[in-house]
């Protein structure tokens, strides 16, 4: 194959890509490490499983909003609509009596349903998507309360419920964190290698270039939004199943807190780049700066503050690389 | 595209219609209606505490033939959205209005506002800074978290390290059942030491994860206290989680979760306030206002300890709810 | 002039693509008006038409972009109507835009084959073979392209280079391109009509749509003429110069081209840059730009003339190097600054850099003069505003309903002269044109040059970018030639033949000893040779 001469200023992907996931990286690292010496407590098995156990559901909702974020589009019903999929959750298997697996796949198809919606608005209304998923977000809190009738519904009776989440197939290991990690590889492995990720990409990139060359950019769009609904279904899955009930109050926040970790691995809200290692690194910074803080006994009030200014210096730090490049 | 945006305005113009259809009904339960009207503003319906004091509030209303509404924002730490349903609730022109106060200050502005228009407010729950309210129907938080630190403290002998988690330092209810804690604990168990107390807005979930944090931190950790429903749930599971045996956890309210937690030891025990009272007594209040007869100044819905011992108790029973 | 759509007989049995009485309309404007076309086997028809004309439009139907709203078209003699780009491309015809349709974050492999990924099973995609697949495509072609470079870190030139290799990957019979060649240098140019050559056959042919006429005559065998929306004639490009094909399109004829008066030697040197060199490419650039002169930036693409005035308005850093502005060092570390000196800098990809898209005319003519002419205590004159715009659009001659028009409804050349209305209402005593004319038809072309030839008269000084030879050629008093980051040469207007430009813009001192030697510089051979 002929090499041609004039690759100089031209930049591989490869290249970028390693640069930003390696410094993301690092970055954990670096907090992780300056947690461990700082106190004794936090670097134990114990400790750390705690850490991975509650990065579930946060990150969760993360992975699936990477997408929608790549896009170009964001989503901010993942929080309150979390809450909707666990008392769909509730109200089937414990109010209507399905079997578990039916339940569990109910769920999270559930999510996918809320997430068709929202795309739905979004690529044929044209609503844009600031809006259409904020609407979302209040439909599926009120919804949350008026399928429940404003009452925790509880699994006490399926105690296999609670495996889902608290269970070990691995001895002392979590099932969460391995429901965790196989998603995020699933995820992972979707945003690379299949055209959903792909166009996922490209949409996010120039969305007119996009509909230009052929692709049928409201169809992609809508598949988008709808499989993001599946990782809220999981969520909610999984919130409810730590819990052992369905919480409809729940939720309000989530979704920033899921989007922080986005941004924070090096996701762009304007779309066009991103991707699910950075996501998984940004959900992980989020839960050991919480925890690590927490293990100092810093004041509460100060965390926010912390995690507000991590924010802003890896987005600026990302743009800083991004310049260079 | 037209028809797609004379769709949307058709919609619009449906809801619209909608809206302003029910908004109607308030109005003729006004003036000359039989039913006096009474806008009730809870804290919210993150806990099912709230759903227990609108069940007491409906029977006294029924009772008395009264019309009330209850409303509350999604979580207790959305001050912002209860301000605004007071305001809606005061621009009804109902002939009471009942007030839990998220943050009192923030209320303070509106509660003026109903005053001038000759609206009288009773406050439950939490109570209101000042002399707006003409009674507060209340449990007295500081005894109660008091009652709760003498339990405990006599569950650990009176020594060991105790942890807090409380839902937030803003309103009433969580100022009064940490100081009531901690005050209690430094008169009377020097031999506790006390953690500083750390704040989960009631969300299970995060309180839950705090606790894991706070016995990662503390191994030794001995009690443990939550202060409101969500936060006791959450420790109860956190303490679960760790796979930690042996701390002794007293909580506050009560709830499907907790009652279970007690019955089955995970739970050393809890207070419970009386929820249903504190709507019933605050409904009668109202009433009592409307009709022009005097109020006493504080209404004590009053407080109970439970555990596995009592809670099949039927006076006991009575005040819990799931 | 031989005129040649007269003649059905000998059209229809070897006509590939026909369209027929076909008009479009959009809001406020009537594009397309009863338009013809046909396109004959193996044969490359040239279309022109000024600004406006219709071409544009006229393709964008035809590859299924839009709809006509009356008419018909015909491949092979079957009637077809192409209801989206996809459809379009499936019949065989591929285009390839004046702007380009990439996405900056994917790849070159990705890019060219979006939508039509080698696949593992249904879902999975496979890299590998869409990285070979793309590779072998750009050696076939030729082209200096890398499968797995990032579209969006590429210079527009080899942008563009993906735009085409994309189009001629898809079994295309039917080839249109529009504008293909504007930001192409001669030696692209070259290739690029080497490949059409490639793809002629007697079952395709190409539409080749262009404003330079030198092109037209070299590869075209007949030329279709449009004028505001209309069909005008087609003519045999061998038997018609090119003169009446622009008279044709006009409908006018044009004065003769002048060349510029001798060198201003005599005039005060209002800029002086000494030494400038960056991180990136320049290297040790000094030039003096006089009052009252245009001095002409010739070059290869990639030889630094851009980057040489992004770095004197301060839109890029810069590692060593002054300027002197009368005489005096200023420090310029922004546009801002730049404007400030007044200094004017017209960019050469006006829709990334010089241009409000979702803005007005008038918004986009007058953003840059708020502050001086258009505000007193904080307010803005509106009335002010619109006069002055109006005045520009009258005397640019933009074509434009009204200074209302949203400035991404504009034809592309005259969003360019909607770029340099902004700059000339803010008076700038210096102005950096970089690629004025690209896009501009021949009649826009002459404003252009009248108006830079009157801003002189007035005492301004300009700087032309430019890779149209016969353009600097023209215009310019003095041309400097840069290659590969370094000034090789400064001829005055009488020296500067397009033998002597090419000459010093071809000098590779930092791979030949010999031309590094004429420039006086060192090497490291002759470094080594003298320890």
């Amino acid at each position: 194959m002929t090499t041609p001469t004039t690759v100089a200023g031209a930049v591989t992907v490869s290249l970028r890509d390693r640069l930003q996931q390696f410094l993301a990286f690092a970055s954990l690292l670096v907090i992780f490490i300056v947690f461990s010496v700082a106190s004794p407590n936090f670097l134990t098995y114990g400790n750390v499983l705690a850490i991975l156990y509650s990065t579930v559901v946060i990150g969760t909702l993360a992975l699936g909003t990477t997408f929608v974020i790549i896009t170009g589009g964001i989503d901010l019903s993942i929080g309150t609509g979390m809450a909707l999929c666990a008392v769909m959750s509730g109200v089937m298997i414990v109010n209507a009596d399905f079997p578990l697996l039916l339940g569990v796949l109910g769920t999270i198809l559930f999510g996918g349903l809320l997430g068709l919606i929202n795309g739905v608005n979004v690529a044929l209304l044209k609503i844009p998507p600031f809006i259409a998923t904020l609407a979302m977000m209040l439909v599926a809190q009120g919804l949350a309360l008026v399928l429940s009738h404003s009452t925790p519904i509880y699994f006490n009776d399926i105690p296999a419920y609670s495996k889902i989440s608290r269970g070990n197939l691995i001895p002392d290991f979590p099932n969460a964190v391995i429901i965790l990690a196989v998603v995020a590889v699933i995820a992972g492995v979707l945003l690379n290698k299949s055209t959903l990720g792909r166009y996922t990409y490209s949409i996010g990139s120039n969305e007119d270039a996009t509909a230009l060359s052929g692709i049928d950019v409201r169809k992609w769009k809508i598949i988008v939004y709808t499989f993001a609904g599946l990782f809220t279904g999981l969520a909610g899955l999984m919130i409810s199943a730590r819990l052992g009930s369905a919480q409809p109050a729940t939720g309000t926040g989530y979704e920033l807190q899921a989007i922080a970790a986005v941004v924070i691995g090096g996701t762009s809200l304007a779309g066009g780049k991103g991707s699910i290692v950075g996501t998984v690194i940004g959900a992980l910074i989020i839960s050991v700066l919480n925890n690590g803080l927490q293990i100092l006994s810093i004041p509460q009030e100060w965390q926010n503050v912390i995690l507000g200014c991590v924010i802003l210096v890896a987005v600026y730090a990302d743009m800083v690389r991004k310049k260079e490049a | 595209m037209n028809r797609r945006r004379f769709g949307a305005v058709l919609t619009a113009a449906a809801m619209a219609l909608t809206v302003s259809a029910c908004g109607g009904d308030d109005d003729a339960g006004g003036s000359g209606g039989e039913q006096p009207y009474i806008a009730l503003v809870s804290k919210g319906f993150q806990h099912q505490f709230w759903q227990a004091v609108k069940k007491g509030a409906e029977q006294q209303a029924a009772k008395e033939g009264a019309r009330i509404t209850f409303e509350g924002p999604a979580t207790e730490a959305d001050v912002e959205s209860q301000v605004t349903m007071l305001t809606n609730a005061i621009a009804k022109n109902p002939k009471a209005i009942g007030l839990a106060a998220l943050d009192s200050k923030a209320a303070a502005p509106m509660l003026e506002d109903a005053k001038s228009r000759n609206i009288p407010v009773i406050a439950f729950d939490s109570g209101v800074e000042g002399d707006i309210p003409v009674t507060t129907a209340s449990t007295d938080n500081k005894a109660a978290a008091a009652e709760a630190a003498k339990h405990l403290s006599g569950l650990l002998g009176g020594k060991g390290k105790v942890a807090m988690v409380v839902h937030d330092q803003t309103s009433k209810t969580g100022i009064d059942r940490r100081d009531g804690f901690i005050d209690w604990m430094k008169a009377n168990a020097p031999g506790i030491t006390l953690l500083p107390p750390q704040y989960g807005a009631g969300d299970q979930a995060k309180s839950a994860d705090i606790t894991k944090s706070i016995i990662a931190s503390n191994p030794d950790v001995a009690g443990i206290y939550g202060a409101n429903e969500g936060s006791a749930i959450g420790v109860v599971k956190g303490v679960e989680e760790a796979s930690k045996k042996g701390i002794k956890i007293v909580g506050f309210d009560s709830g499907k979760a907790q009652i279970d937690a007690i019955k089955d030891g995970t739970m050393a025990g809890a207070i419970t306030q009386n929820p249903v009272g504190i709507g019933e007594q605050t409904v009668a209040a109202a009433m009592k206002v409307i009709r022009g007869e005097e109020v006493p100044k504080v209404i004590d819905t009053g407080f109970f300890w439970y555990d596995k011992t009592n809670i099949d108790d039927p006076k006991i029973a009575a005040v819990l709810y799931q | 002039m031989a005129f040649v759509d007269d003649d059905p007989e000998a059209a229809s049995s070897a006509t590939l693509l026909r369209a027929e009485g076909v008009s479009k309309s959009f809001p406020g404007v009537k594009a397309l008006s009863e338009v013809h076309l046909d396109l004959r086997r193996n044969e490359v028809l040239g279309l022109v038409g000024e600004n406006g004309a219709g071409k544009s439009t006229l393709m964008k139907l035809l590859s299924g972009i839009y709809q006509a709203d009356e008419g018909e078209f015909f491949l092979n003699g079957e009637r077809f109507a192409a209801t989206s780009p996809r459809h379009a491309q499936e019949l065989g015809i591929s285009i390839i835009h004046q702007e380009f349709n990439l996405m900056p974050d994917l790849t070159v492999a990705q890019n060219i084959f979006i939508g039509r990924e080698p696949r593992v099973g249904r879902f999975l995609l496979s890299e590998r073979a869409l990285n070979d697949k793309a590779a072998d495509l750009i050696e076939r072609l030729q082209l200096p392209l890398a499968p797995r470079a990032l579209v969006g870190s590429l210079t527009v030139a080899k942008q563009q280079m993906v735009e085409i290799a994309k189009a001629l990957s898809y079994d295309a019979r039917v080839l249109i391109m529009d504008e293909p060649t504007a930001a192409l240098n001669d030696a692209e140019v070259a290739t690029l009509h080497e490949l059409i050559q490639r793809f002629r056959s007697p079952d395709t042919g190409v539409i080749y749509i262009s404003h330079r006429m030198d092109e037209l005559k070299a590869i075209s065998d007949r030329i279709t003429v449009l004028r505001d929306g209309q069909y005008v004639a087609t003519v045999d490009t061998r038997a018609t110069t090119m003169k009446e094909v622009i008279s044709l399109m006009v409908g006018r004829t044009l004065s003769s081209e002048a060349r510029p008066e001798g060198v201003r030697e005599d005039r005060e040197v209002l800029l002086s840059v000494q030494g400038l060199s960056t991180k990136a490419l320049l290297k040790d650039v000094s030039f003096d730009l006089r009052k009252g002169e245009i001095l002409g930036f010739a070059g290869l693409m990639g030889a630094g003339r851009t980057e040489v005035a992004r770095a004197i308005v301060g839109a890029d850093k810069t590692e060593s190097g002054t300027v002197l502005l009368r005489g005096k060092p200023v420090q310029i570390h922004s546009p801002a600054d730049a404007a400030q000196y007044r200094i004017g800098y017209l960019s050469e990809d006006r829709k990334q850099y010089g241009l409000l898209l979702e803005q007005d005319v008038n918004a986009n003519i007058t953003i840059s003069s708020i502050g001086e002419l258009f505000s007193s205590l904080g307010f803005v004159k509106d009335r002010a505003m619109r006069v002055a715009s109006q005045r520009s659009v009258e005397s640019l001659r933009i074509k434009t309903p009204s200074i209302l028009q949203t400035a991404k409804n504009l034809s592309g050349g005259n969003q360019q002269k909607v770029v340099i209305a902004k700059w000339l209402l803010k008076d700038c005593d210096i102005m950096i044109f970089d690629e004025p004319t690209r896009g501009i038809d021949v009649g826009a072309k002459e404003e252009i040059y009248a108006l830079l030839n009157s801003l002189v008269d007035e005492g301004k000084s300009i700087i032309m970018i430019s890779s149209e030879l016969p353009e600097v050629l023209r215009m310019a008093h003095r041309v400097v030639v840069m290659s590969e980051g370094r000034i090789t040469g400064t001829l005055d207007a009488a020296e500067a033949t397009p033998e002597s430009v090419m000459h010093y813009a071809t000098l590779r001192p930092d791979e030949n000893p010999e031309d590094a030697a004429e420039l006086g510089l060192e090497t490291l051979t002759q470094e080594e040779g003298e320890r």
